[in-house]
């Protein structure tokens, strides 16, 4: 048992656990023909079937089943400010695998020469009155009973009165935050504080524009949307629910994290031996010492942005891209990558800290201009 | 026949489902309000209303039988009754009969008649009124209103007579009902008057007891206490103590502090409740708290302004209660599901640390009256000198409780000094120096060795460079056994023992003050008998600084005490040998300290250069600033170093957060972490990973429990935000009595002095001197110790001129020679001789610190008059009094102060104040009472001065006041 949930701890320390959730991420979401081709013959497609969803939520069951008998887990998970949470893991599962089973039924149903379900549905008739208002007054009803049996178990988690003197161990963000408060691990406030979120709210504007697909219309698909699907499952679930879990029950004292089954020790000590990626180049490669000159110290760093943003959408178009290229045309084109690419920047990010301790790619702090 | 309705869904079963969702959103609602309803604190209540009802109905049964059983109020039971029948008899009814009765409606009738032609009149005026401002255009409608209003004039006028004639008649019927009835009324009147206590009991009684209320009002009762009725005005309520003047700092606002515990603690400032069982029980102390008439009355102070906790809070968790003890922890979360409130800055104190919240407001005060353990805790840090080491705001200008270092060669050898560094109670268990080594966190072996090592280096440092103490040689051998004599007698014991406190005697503020210097067992082992002599001789020379104050022995005398105190050996202990001086460990410790500021390299090439003395001295004097040795000894080279730990001004107010627990596992509370701390100070190093010198080096005091408790209580009252309003003011005389009782603890004057009703430590002492050299039985030396003991200084501001005082305080000189105890001669400075002076005047509210100067003449027949009092014939004053060189008869627990000083010692106005009631000025004082106080005007003797006593009293001072001590033998002129 001990040994188990030691076992758990160590795996969930975020330098095994994300390289794992990234590389099982793109097999079960397959953006590719590739990649699809590896999930089909490993059947993890299976997972989307209604055999494949009782297993999906008994393990998730059990999990929390086994992980409540644990005090330390027991106690975040049931922490009136982290039951909805816990009510959110289980709904998020829910509606993906949902989805995603409709999809694939779908996709099932267009190979064999039918038509996706929802052309059927949409034959049916349900007559709003008094059919559809009857049930959704019903379901008000429901969710009422449920509001209010809530409310009556749980206390309103108050805490002491706030004190510009003393902030909280650990002070989190409210849970929507928690996937920005994340990013701040990984990049400056400038970026992932103002940037960042300007960003996500311009590139979902446009991706109506950028995504003109017009398979998928009105009915779930998985084959017709590969990429689509994938990169937006990418964010929806591994940089924003995830992110946001861990910041929930993972994320402790001091920032620091936590295993599920660990005690939140305030003392708790982690190393903290990241480096920039010009000391790695100076210090480590030349053995050198740092130029005194800020360009010429973070001359490779500036490179290796300008390769990014610069020369990556240009390769991409030539390789990878070349099908989106010609679909989107180059000014559309331009805008897909340059937002993809600063969107994958946070697990590049996140990889290079966790395995590689690197912390800044151009680190300027006598400018605050960090990268 | 309708077609059938469309439907996707099968109605029955969504209408199934609706009834069933409807029917659990009822119960849910009605979870809700019961949830809602039902309040911890209304169980509370209800059952103190119970409690109430017996308790009143008890009080309301025994006050009923008490007036029962009054023979007065039985006799005037039985004339009640005669006299009812009588009157039912023979008077006219009044208002009662038939016929009264046609008459009041009669009346009625009238007076609503009269009432509505009277307003019928009013509006015809009024028309009139408008017809004629018209003008005269119309005059047909001004002569018809004006007919009308004469018509209801007429009418009115006729009304009003009858109603007047017939209000007489029925008044007339009245009052021969009433003249009728007199006697009856005033047996009634005397009636309620026996009766009130009963009535007042009868009417609490129909108000909350639903057995004694008519049925329309027990309905009314309960309806008001119905979920959402009970908005308006419920039995059960929320009670609540507002309190405007201490405000609760939400740091961004001030809100005013709302103390709810009444809700539940019904009967707290009730005391027929004292015995009530929790939560209803009345306080322990309710002279003192709570009450109206208290010093704390509860609608000024509310509860958690000195209890701590959540006043908000209604129910058991919510308020913050705190637990005295696990057991007591465990025993609430079973009855309460006690949890402590982790976001709740100020929980209540728990019970026995209930002092601390004294603190907050008296921190002016030198002692709190009433708060023994406080004022233990504080004394306690003033003996052990927490002070020196952390800042504590009240402590600023203390002096160092340790002895001087400075020329500690002279006194002791290296030896000893090791030895008493290693272990300071393997020589004197009751020593206040605490232990810095070999404690729980460096008792390893390899520690042990390096404290070996440190402890070499710490005395090596402390024998360095000492000054040479000039000792004069004892002029002659002294005999213990006198020696021992004066010890007992001259006034030692005030602040020292011969023996060590017996562990089984509890520590109090009075055991303490025989501490403030060691005691005396196995001070020969310690120092020579020279360097006894010298000290004895004059303590200044060998330490400015010290507390220790000369008692001026003389020559002889002091080498008494000297041979006396250095046989008093303890050959047992220095048997041990010291370890030898480690060079290599020295060079360790020398290195570590080097290396701090410099490379290894080439700290150990300075080691290498250094002298085996030198690396000692060096070692040492990083040692003793590494310890805070210099914090209580003056040390030579740490005269401006600052101290070495944490502030604790405001210790009870360090979030719980800041506390490091280590690994240890307690409760994370203060009080858990201060007692945890005091019982072993490095225990927080338990389990960790520490080189030698980031060690704690907190000392161990070796408290037992009830020291640890009570210093805890004074640590959790250091807090930062007292409420302002109800500190107490620090004006000009508290400010003076606050300075004078520093001084008087600084210097011990409780030791031998009661002052403000409190110390004489040395009376015991003084009881057993008695009973070893006087042949005194142990029970008559209870009855003369405080003859012998030094004064009570109650009153001394009103009494002492001064000029005197300050005089007496410099340099003392002899008042009650049979006294063998002396005042001895402190090194007071000036500014310390008059905040002494101001201190006593203080206390007795006297204004100015000089009076008029006594102009001192006598007339001829005043000094004849005051003779006559002064001699046996009349009250025999020199039986007693001593008149300079001239001693009074009798034994000397007789005796009393020398009137040759009167003159310039004693105020005049005090003189009188004596005279005439010594009893009132120093309560059981053996000056007896000349002037009956409770007759006064015919006590005094009747053939002097015409028997008047105010002159009598006046002569008599006069007398005093010209008495001096020359010519000696005839002063008391013979009459």
């Amino acid at each position: 048992m001990e040994a188990v949930k030691e076992f758990i701890n160590a795996v969930s320390r975020p330098q095994i656990m994300f390289p794992m959730i990234l590389a099982v991420f793109f097999f079960v979401f397959s953006p590719t023909d590739r990649l699809l081709a590896i999930n089909k013959r490993l059947g993890l497609y299976k997972l989307w079937t209604k055999r494949g969803g009782i297993v999906l939520f008994l393990c998730l069951f059990l999990a929390f089943a086994f992980g409540l008998m644990d005090m330390n887990f027991a106690k975040i998970v049931t922490k009136p400010d982290n039951v909805p949470i816990v009510g959110l893991i289980f709904l998020i599962f829910f509606f993906v695998w949902f989805s995603m089973k409709q999809a694939w039924e779908n996709d099932a149903r267009i190979a064999a020469g039918g038509r996706p379900r929802e052309a059927e549905d949409s034959k049916e008739k349900i007559l709003v009155w008094p059919d559809l208002v009857y049930i959704e007054f019903i379901a008000l009803i429901l969710c009422t009973v449920l509001l209010i049996v809530w409310s009556i178990l749980l206390k309103a988690p108050l805490e002491e009165a706030a004190n510009p003197t003393v902030s909280p161990n650990p002070s989190k963000a409210p849970w929507y935050f928690l996937g920005l408060q994340e990013m701040l691990v990984y990049f400056d406030p400038w970026i992932a504080g103002v940037l960042f979120p300007t960003v996500i709210m311009i590139g979902m504007m446009a991706i109506p524009y950028l995504d003109t697909n017009k398979k998928g219309c009105g009915y779930y698909t998985f084959k017709d949307r590969k990429m689509a699907i994938s990169i937006f499952m990418f964010y929806w679930l591994v940089l924003w629910f995830f992110l946001i879990t861990v910041g929930t029950f993972l994320r402790g004292p001091n920032w620091n994290f936590f295993g599920p089954f660990e005690a939140w020790d305030i003392h708790k000590l982690e190393v903290l031996t990241n480096i920039n990626l010009s000391e790695l180049v100076y210090m480590v490669w030349l053995k050198q010492r740092l130029p005194e000159n800020i360009l010429l110290r973070e001359m490779g760093g500036f490179a290796v942005v300008f390769l990014y943003f610069g020369a990556m959408p240009l390769v991409l178009a030539k390789t990878l891209f070349k099908k989106v290229y010609a679909a989107l045309g180059p000014f559309r084109y331009a805008i897909f990558t340059i937002l993809l690419l600063m969107s994958i920047s946070l697990p590049i990010k996140m990889i290079l800290r966790w395995l590689f301790n690197i912390k800044y790619i151009i680190a300027i702090p006598e400018f605050f201009f960090n990268i | 026949m309708a077609e059938p309705e469309e439907r996707h869904y099968n109605i029955d079963r969504l209408n199934m489902i609706f009834a069933v969702a409807s029917i659990v959103l009822l119960f849910a609602l009605i979870w809700m309000v019961t949830d809602d309803y039902s309040r911890e604190w209304k169980d509370y209540q209800r059952k103190f209303r119970e409690l109430e009802i017996e308790k009143t109905r008890v009080k309301y049964d025994y006050a009923f039988n008490e007036l029962e059983s009054k023979g007065d109020y039985k006799a005037l039971e039985k004339q009640l009754e005669e006299e009812r029948k009588t009157f039912t008899v023979g008077c006219p009814a009044g208002s009662a009969d038939d016929e009264a009765k046609k008459f009041a409606a009669e009346n009625d009738l009238l007076n609503q008649k009269y009432r509505f032609t009277k307003a019928e009149y009013d509006a015809a005026r009024y028309r009139y009124e408008t017809a004629r401002a018209r003008g005269g255009a119309d005059n047909a409608h001004l002569a018809k209103a004006a007919e009308v209003l004469a018509g209801l004039e007429r009418q009115l006028a006729g009304l009003k007579l009858a109603v007047e004639q017939s209000g007489q008649r029925l008044a007339q019927r009245q009052k021969a009902a009433d003249d009728c009835g007199a006697r009856l009324a005033e047996l009634e009147r005397r009636e309620r008057g026996f009766q009130q206590k009963t009535k007042i009991l009868q009417r609490k009684l129909d108000k909350i007891d639903p057995g004694a209320m008519n049925f329309t009002n027990r309905i009314a009762q309960m309806v008001r206490d119905l979920p959402i009725i009970d908005l308006a005005n419920p039995n059960y309520k929320i009670e609540q103590i507002v309190l405007k003047d201490i405000p609760e700092d939400l740091n961004f606002s001030k809100v005013p502090t709302v103390d709810r515990c009444v809700t539940c603690h019904q009967g707290i400032a009730d005391q027929d409740y004292k015995d009530a069982s929790q939560p209803f029980r009345a306080h322990p102390n309710l002279e003192l708290y709570l009450g109206n008439d208290s010093a704390h009355p509860i609608d000024e102070f509310g509860c958690t302004v000195c209890h701590g906790g959540r006043g908000r809070g209604t129910d058991f968790v919510s308020a913050a209660h705190t637990p005295a003890s696990a057991q007591q922890a465990e025993e609430w979360e079973e009855k309460y599901g006690w949890e402590p409130l982790h976001h709740w800055e100020k929980p209540m104190l728990p019970k026995q640390y209930v002092e601390a919240g004294c603190f907050q407001c008296h921190a002016g005060q030198g002692t709190i009256k009433g708060a023994e353990k406080l004022n233990l805790g504080l004394s306690i840090i003033e003996r052990s000198g927490c002070y020196t080491c952390h800042t504590i705001n009240r402590y600023k200008n203390w002096p160092k409780p340790g002895p001087d270092l400075t020329k500690l060669s002279s006194k002791i050898s290296k030896k000893w000094a090791y030895q008493w560094i290693q272990s300071p109670r393997t020589f004197r268990p009751d020593t206040w120096m605490p232990a810095f080594f070999d404690q729980s966190n460096t008792s390893d072996p390899e520690s042990r060795k390096r404290n070996e090592q440190e402890i070499h280096a710490i005395v090596a440092y402390l024998f360095a460079n000492n000054p040479e103490y000039p000792a004069a040689s004892i002029p002659l051998e002294g005999a213990i056994q006198k020696g021992k004599e004066i010890v007992s007698s001259v006034g030692c014991m005030g602040c020292h023992r011969i023996e060590p406190r017996d562990p089984s005697e509890a520590l109090t503020r009075d055991t303490l003050r025989r501490e403030q210097g060691p005691n005396f067992s196995g001070l020969g082992s310690k120092t020579s008998k020279a360097w006894l002599y010298n000290w004895l001789k004059n303590p200044h020379s060998y330490n400015p600084r010290t507390k220790m104050p000369n008692l001026r022995l003389s020559d002889e005398e002091a080498a008494h005490v000297a041979a006396y105190l250095a046989s008093l050996r303890d050959d047992v202990y220095g048997q041990t040998e010291v370890p030898a001086v480690d060079e290599a460990g020295i060079d360790g410790i020398v290195l570590d300290f080097l290396t701090k500021s410099e490379t290894l390299d080439s700290a150990k090439k300075k080691v290498a250069a250094m002298s085996r003395d030198e690396k000692l001295s060096f070692a040492g004097e990083k040692l003793v600033r590494h310890y805070g040795c210099f914090a209580c000894h003056a040390i030579a080279g740490f005269e401006n170093e600052k101290p070495i730990g944490t502030e604790l001004t405001e210790e009870g107010s360090r979030p719980v957060d800041r506390l490091d627990f280590g690994f240890v596992h307690i409760d994370h509370t203060r009080p858990a972490w201060f007692a945890q701390k005091l019982k072993d100070p490095r225990v927080f190093d338990q389990g960790k990973v520490k080189l030698h010198d980031e060690k704690l080096r907190m000392p161990n005091f070796e408290f037992n429990d009830e020291e640890i408790e009570a210093v805890t209580t004074a640590l959790l009252g250091f807090v930062k935000d007292a409420p302002k309003a109800k500190i107490v003011p620090r004006t000009a005389r508290d400010l003076d009595i606050e300075r004078g009782q520093e001084l008087a603890r600084v210097f011990n004057c409780q030791g031998c002095h009661l002052i403000e009703k409190d110390g004489g430590a040395i009376q015991p002492a003084v009881g057993q001197w008695l009973v070893d050299y006087n042949n005194v039985s142990a029970n008559e030396a209870a009855a003369v110790i405080p003859s012998f003991s030094p004064p009570n200084l109650i009153g001394e501001g009103k009494k002492v001129q001064a000029q005197w005082l300050f005089n007496f305080l410099h340099d003392p000189s002899t008042i009650r020679p049979w006294l063998k105890v002396r005042m001895p001669t402190y090194a007071f400075a000036a500014d310390e001789l008059n905040d002494l002076v101001k201190y006593f005047a203080a206390l007795d509210n006297e204004e100015s610190l000089f009076l008029e100067k006594f102009h001192g003449a006598i007339t001829p027949e005043e000094l004849d008059a005051g003779a006559k009092l002064f001699s046996k014939d009349y009250f025999d004053c020199a039986k007693c009094h001593i008149v300079g060189a001239q001693m009074p008869g009798g034994s000397p627990e007789n005796w009393a102060p020398d009137f040759a000083l009167a003159r310039s010692r004693l105020k005049p106005q005090w003189i009188d104040e004596w005279l005439k009631n010594p009893q009132d000025l120093l309560p059981g004082t053996k000056m007896p009472t000349y002037f009956d106080p409770a007759g006064f005007e015919a006590s005094g003797p009747e053939d002097i001065l015409a028997g008047d006593e105010h002159k009598q009293i006046r002569a008599l001072r006069n007398y005093l006041m010209s008495l001096t001590p020359q010519p000696h033998g005839q002063t008391p002129p013979a009459q």
